[in-house]
């Protein structure tokens, strides 16, 4: 046992902690997140450049062939920067549903791409019904003369603004089945809007008449379900680490203010409210740190319960995330919702984490469902 | 990272020593586990467990203990859990706690005398340190220790002591200078339990006596004029509160422990076997939902307490995690009862014999649930700990209390 990070993941998180502190202090983040763009491209290919968009492709794609727990160090420091870009969405939720559902030729040709940030590919998935499992696509995709012809909207689209690629899942064929096909976003009649609101990155990605050749489906014409369903449960414990470091930023500022905040003649933290609105931060940062984590831990070593601890982790982290930050602003009073301030970076990011990849809600009946016959493995003393 | 424990050769060899070795020594019992018979086994285990020095395995031979490593203490503890035992398998806080403060801050010649009963499972030591007048404020304690020639003079009570079948010695804080500053004015000492003056009343309390938690009852000591010889003050007189920051940190939870979730797979057997009214209850996805809570409580405060063995037993600084896995393990048990309240139905409340075939494990575990929230200082001082380790409202971050030599 060693829950410790290792010599070169020390090294990763260091490395990454600098490029963020020099690159994206808080100032600039609130502004590059009000940009149109809604995050700096120069940031982005910097970091591919860096290798870091690539972290977990692996390496004959291109990427640094890191596991999934290196890539969530490395996102988990993105996150307490609250550093905005599809990073994420496309360096580790497309890489990883290329990988598992492309054929060896569309991974060869989209993955190097991806890692390199000259195509930046985000999953467009999610519908007016709202769900992130396959009952959730109702999309269809027409055939036509050996195309595909795609007409609806896909709604809260993590990142979509600047994508190049759209992965989007659509029912295609007589029987409907679930299809993932690759469009170019500058194909005619794509259209991506961002949404208006509580937000983050959401947007609506509309299809209006779009062909693209039947190539474009990922994968050698087998069913897509589980393939996609593997990307997602690898790809949710890497988002939930960035949550993880949102949650820390969010505790650290809470600290840090109840120091220097001095009400009734001393700090508020010697107030035990406000210790305890602390306490009860801290602990839904830990418990989404640990599950968050132990899920990696699975997923790289190849340990069973892979996809209950995956689950277990989007849940717990989705839900921390979103009372940490809650219990930071108890502690801010109105310094907090002041936009230059900078907590509510991460109140805005927890709203908006919380659904990508699946809410708390999802993610506990997936795991409901499972825990029924969970096998809790091996006595491990065994 | 490497959420698995990994077991060298030597390990693994030694499991099965021990495994082999408790298969035939761990006592059978029937009927109500804290029967005076079956107490009686369990001490008989803790000698033949502190004869091979498996009972206090990391403590130093010449003090009785087993000289063992760490590696070797996992084990045991590992071995014991599988037989639903903690180690020593009755209650012996004092033994514990006291023990481990002793070799921090003991003598020599303390050492050498106190010790080896206890590593040896020949006695059984509780630990007072709730008195009526000082709960969470232990520092404010009113039983008094006045010296007097080669004896200190005890007169005072303790409350929330011990379990049902008595102890040997006596683990306590007592206030020995009645006009020193605070913190400045209390020592510790070991007090045989038979002197003089020493009356044991019973009182009985919520817990039921099984889990290790209260074994049927707590007691009230009274201490009217009892000497005991100076040479058992243990870290100086007025030194007490640096000996109890040990004795805290290691009752705050900070030894954490590995343990497979228990509770979630003995709640989800228990629901299978209920009867049902038509549909399996796990058909229903309602009750799918709140076994997936329970899974979720019992997970995070398994994290917690891995985390923080991890720590303990490679010797890492440690700032908050003793409490917080503390406050966690109290919070979320009061939680996960309460799920299981509503999972298992009114079946969850039974310890009755013709319906309920656990042998009321639910009972004990609802329970335990509340009897376990004040016990080593209650949630809300787990919280006033925390607060001062993450240094909240205040530059200086308090450090934790030192648990080994």
């Amino acid at each position: 046992m060693d829950l410790s990070l290792s010599e070169e993941q020390q090294l990763l998180k260091q490395g990454v902690e600098d490029f963020v502190a020099r690159e994206a202090p808080l100032e600039a983040v609130i502004e590059l997140t009000d940009s149109e763009l809604g995050y700096s491209p120069e940031h982005y290919a910097r970091v591919a450049e860096l290798g870091w968009l690539g972290a977990a492709i692996p390496e004959q794609y291109g990427g640094a062939g890191l596991g999934l727990t290196d890539a969530a160090v490395l996102f988990e420091a993105f996150g307490y920067a609250a550093l905005p870009g599809p990073f994420i969405s496309s360096g580790v939720v497309s890489a990883l549903i290329v990988e598992e559902a492309g054929s060896e030729e569309q991974r060869a040709e989209l993955l190097p791409r991806i890692a390199s940030g000259q195509a930046i590919a985000v999953l467009a998935l999610t519908e007016r019904g709202y769900g992130w499992g396959p009952e959730g696509v109702h999309m269809r995709a027409a055939s036509s003369n050996g195309d595909y012809v795609l007409d609806g909207d896909k709604l809260f689209v993590h990142d979509a603004i600047g994508a190049t690629h759209f992965i989007t899942a659509v029912r295609t064929g007589d029987d409907g089945a679930l299809t993932l096909l690759v469009v170019d976003a500058s194909a005619p009649g794509v259209s991506v809007r961002r949404l208006q609101g509580f937000t983050g990155s959401e947007c609506v990605v509309r299809f209006e008449g779009v062909r693209v050749p039947a190539s474009a489906a990922l994968g050698d014409g087998g069913a897509v379900e589980h393939p996609l369903d593997r990307a997602l449960t690898k790809a949710a414990p890497v988002l939930s680490a960035y949550q993880v470091g949102g949650g820390q930023a969010a505790f650290e500022l809470a600290v840090d203010y109840s120091r220097e905040r001095r009400q009734f003649g001393q700090p508020i933290g010697r107030f035990q409210h406000v210790q305890n609105h602390i306490i009860q931060l801290v602990n839904h940062v830990d418990a989404s740190r640990w599950t968050t984590y132990e899920a990696l831990w699975r997923h790289d070593s190849g340990k069973p319960g892979i996809e209950v601890a995956s689950h277990l982790a989007k849940a717990v982290t989705s839900e921390g995330f979103v009372h940490a930050v809650n219990y930071s602003h108890e502690v801010h009073a109105g310094v907090g919702v002041m936009h230059e301030y900078g907590l509510t970076l991460y109140t805005t990011l927890s709203r908006s984490l919380y659904h990508q990849l699946g809410s708390p809600r999802y993610h506990r009946r997936r795991l409901a469902d499972l825990l029924v016959d969970y096998d809790l493995g091996p006595d491990p003393l065994d | 990272m490497d959420f698995e424990p990994a077991y060298t050769p030597e390990q693994r060899a030694f499991r099965a020593e021990v495994r082999a070795w408790l298969d035939d020594h761990v006592p059978h019992v029937e009927g109500d586990q804290d029967s005076d018979e079956n107490y009686a086994k369990y001490r008989q285990l803790g000698r033949d467990l502190g004869e091979r020095g498996w009972l206090r395995p990391t403590a130093p031979v010449e003090y009785g203990g087993g000289g063992l490593s760490v590696d070797h203490a996992i084990v045991l503890a590992e071995e014991m859990d599988r037989h639903d035992l903690t180690s020593p398998p009755y209650y012996d806080s004092g033994g514990s706690l006291g023990g481990a403060s002793i070799l921090v801050w003991g003598s020599e010649e303390q050492k050498r005398r106190l010790l080896p009963p206890i590593f040896r499972g020949e006695t059984v030591t509780w630990q007072l340190l709730t008195g009526p007048e000082a709960g969470s404020d232990l520092a404010s304690t009113e039983t008094d220790a006045m010296r007097d020639g080669d004896e200190y003079v005890i007169n005072g009570t303790k409350v929330f002591i011990g379990g049902s079948h008595g102890a040997d010695s006596f683990w306590t804080i007592c206030r020995t200078d009645r006009e020193g500053a605070r913190h400045q004015n209390v020592s510790w000492f070991m007090i045989p339990s038979d002197l003089p003056g020493i009356t044991v009343e019973r009182m009985y309390l919520l817990s039921d006596g099984r889990e290790g938690i209260g074994r049927g009852y707590k007691n009230t000591i009274y201490f009217d004029n009892a000497r005991v010889p100076a040479e058992n003050l243990v870290g100086g007189e007025n030194n007490g509160w640096k000996v109890a920051s040990t004795h805290l940190e290691l009752e705050h939870g900070s030894g954490g422990r590995i343990a497979r979730n228990v509770w979630f797979e003995r709640t989800r057997d228990r629901l299978r076997s209920l009867p049902a009214n038509g549909a399996h209850p796990l058909e229903d996805a309602e009750t799918r939902g709140l076994l997936a809570d329970l899974f979720m409580e019992t997970e995070v405060q398994r994290l917690f307490e891995l985390r923080n063995f991890w720590m303990n037993r490679t010797h890492q600084d440690m700032s908050y995690e003793g409490p917080q896995a503390s406050y966690y393990r109290k919070m979320s048990g009061l939680r996960a009862s309460q799920i299981m309240l509503e999972l298992l139905g009114p079946y969850a409340q039974l310890n009755d014999a013709e319906f309920d075939p656990t042998g009321g494990r639910f009972d004990s575990y609802l329970r335990n649930a509340i009897v376990s929230l004040h016990p080593g200082g209650t949630a809300d001082i787990q919280k006033v700990i925390m607060a001062r380790r993450i240094g909240i409202g205040r530059g200086e971050r308090e450090r934790a209390g030192r648990t080994v030599e």
